[in-house]
């Protein structure tokens, strides 16, 4: 069998990594200067540099509004893609997304305790309550399933049953305090209007720091798609691997939650998209996952706040809306590329 | 040499593996075989270092259980095969344990290559494993420890899913690693294949070895007979080579 030039190849090629970077940054600019005011894209520049830019209304709109939420869509976007790539990759299934430890649920239940207690001021507390309930969630689900490193899918299905207990809490209490029941709707949907430095601050630091463990570990995270004793035979230790993998995203995740709500899809589209798109489903890809979980919310973002401006689309109903059809286009021409 | 003394592996207060002691030395063929049941799998799990045992195991001086300073390949008799991963990106998972995981250098992947080739991949390795045939996903599993260069490669059922043409392309590719001084433990079913290619044979029975010895003497033994309950038939060709086969008749005695 002869060999032919090309070889075998790189297993991951880093300047589609680099690629996706600049793109967000394109992406990033023109989110912040879109919107009911029009900002140029020098007078952006200049204010962010520090020279002579805009002033007034318009520096507020920069820097008060559109600078943060951008950031902080690009956060949540990164954290949940991310998290939802890793989560994949641990139990072996294509359909896990961020939320399937009970993050989702527990962080629902936090959020609804925070508003039917709140008394007016919602926001204060509910970050701090879905981040507590959503680690709480996930917490109980690794207590009860005990043998999680044996057998990783008794983590999967104790999450579920957290998750519908969670949830069955919720309910009760909504329907104890119906006054309560849209905001906590608006906050299923998800929503990024809340976006402010201090969000930016706290949430950039648990998303950050926990992105960056699992792309220091990304390389060895192929391992966990073989049996145990082939990712063992192949120097790695893979309990202690999920266990350090599992953490880091659900910290992510319940960060991301308590930031910005429920934004579903985008734990389960990006990581497709990027495996779809480039053919490789190494964990290489996690650094450009995260890019374009990034980039994918902020774009999403800038749809929900002009698509009905100056009303705003929950930004869930965005993700959902652009990203099931080109998902299932994806899907679609991968099936066809494998035929 | 891999010295085993008094081990036994226990599992909800079951013993799989009881009192075991054995002496497998480096650089030959060793083949387990026995009944389903009688701790072959479980023996291979044990010598990979993932399974807790009492007693001693001993590679080289150096006890094994969650020791990764040594580099075993294993070849599972079902693995678990990653859903749109390459023959290519599956096949250089095996240089993790050489480069460092992610860090293959050009020089690496051209030893892939020569893998590839030696196990007659090259042409597929752009399609998935999971699209693989039976025979082909085994020829990626040897070329995945081949690409390891494994001191010692652990087989279970390397050869059980395949036909006959596959079986001996399998087996000749594990003979080859052998050939370049890789210790070679492995299971099978196929005893006749297994006086074909192994050195040495260890009977296994009910989770104890009942004899361990040199392929030809092992074959004709009783103990052979005794740990498949007098259900087997060995002929000796004019070739000079055992044929085992099943036998119905002495069953019923």
């Amino acid at each position: 069998m002869k060999k032919t030039s090309a070889g075998i190849g790189q297993i991951w090629n880093w300047k589609i990594t680099a690629s996706c970077a600049l793109i967000l940054l394109a992406i990033g600019t023109l989110a912040i200067s879109l919107g009911p005011i029009h900002l140029g894209f020098f007078d952006i520049l200049k204010t962010l540099i520090g020279a002579h830019g805009l002033e007034g209304q318009d520096r507020t709109v920069l820097l008060d509004l559109r600078l943060p939420r951008a950031l902080l869509a690009a956060l949540v976007g990164a954290a949940l893609a991310t998290s939802g790539a890793v989560y994949q990759t641990v139990f072996r299934n294509p359909l896990a997304d961020p939320y399937l430890l009970g993050a989702a649920s527990g962080a629902g239940l936090g959020a609804t305790i925070a508003i039917t207690n709140s008394g007016g001021n919602i926001y204060g507390w509910l970050p701090i309550f879905s981040f507590v309930g959503a680690t709480l969630a996930v917490m109980t689900s690794f207590f009860i399933s005990g043998r999680f490193f044996a057998e990783p899918n008794t983590l999967l299905l104790s999450g579920i049953a957290v998750g519908s207990f969670a949830t069955a809490v919720q309910t009760y209490l909504q329907q104890r305090h119906s006054n309560a029941l849209r905001p906590v709707y608006n906050w299923i949907l998800g929503e990024l209007t809340v976006a402010n430095w201090s969000i930016v601050s706290w949430s950039s630091i648990y998303i950050l720091s926990s992105i960056l463990v699992l792309v220091t570990v990304s390389k060895k995270l192929d391992g966990l798609l073989l049996s145990d004793e082939e990712s063992f035979s192949l120097g790695i230790d893979p309990n202690r691997l999920r266990m350090i993998a599992v953490a880091a995203a659900t910290l992510a995740t319940a960060t991301a939650v308590s930031a910005s709500g429920l934004i579903g899809f985008v734990g389960i589209v990006v990581p497709h998209l990027v495996r779809g798109v480039t053919h490789r489903v190494t964990n290489r890809s996690l650094a450009t996952i995260a890019l374009v979980g990034a980039s994918f919310l902020v774009l999403a973002d800038l749809g929900a706040r002009t698509i009905l401006s100056p009303a705003e689309l929950p930004i869930g109903v965005i993700t959902a809306f652009v990203g099931a059809p080109f998902f299932l286009f994806v899907l679609r021409t991968r099936r066809v590329s494998h035929q | 040499m891999i010295k085993v003394a008094d081990l036994t592996v226990k599992m909800g207060g079951r013993s799989i593996l009881n009192d075991i002691n054995l002496e497998i030395p480096h650089g030959h063929w060793t083949c387990l075989v026995g009944p389903n049941g009688g701790g072959k799998t479980t023996f291979l799990k044990v010598l990979l270092g993932v399974r807790e045992y009492s007693g001693s195991l001993q590679d080289n001086g150096v006890e094994v259980y969650r020791n990764h300073k040594r580099n075993v390949a294993f070849v599972p008799q079902s693995p678990e095969i990653p859903t749109g991963m390459t023959v290519a990106e599956y096949v250089a998972l095996g240089r993790s344990k050489v480069d460092g995981w992610g860090n293959e250098t050009a020089k690496s992947r051209q030893f892939i290559e020569e893998v590839l080739i030696q196990t007659q991949l090259y042409g597929m390795h752009q399609r998935h494993v999971a699209q693989l045939s039976g025979g082909e996903m085994q020829r990626a599993l040897i070329a995945r420890a081949l690409a390891q260069e494994p001191q010692l490669i652990l087989l279970d059922e390397p050869t059980s899913a395949l036909d006959l043409h596959h079986q001996i392309s399998v087996l000749n590719n594990i003979e080859d690693l052998k050939s370049r001084g890789v210790t070679v433990i492995s299971t099978m079913h196929d005893i006749t294949l297994a006086a074909m290619y192994a050195e040495r044979i260890v009977v296994m029975h009910e989770g104890k070895t009942l004899l361990d010895g040199i392929a030809s003497d092992v074959i004709h033994s009783a103990e052979l007979r005794t740990a498949f309950d007098n259900r087997i038939n060995v002929y000796t060709l004019d070739s000079g080579r055992p044929v085992i086969v099943a036998s119905k008749d002495e069953s019923k005695n």
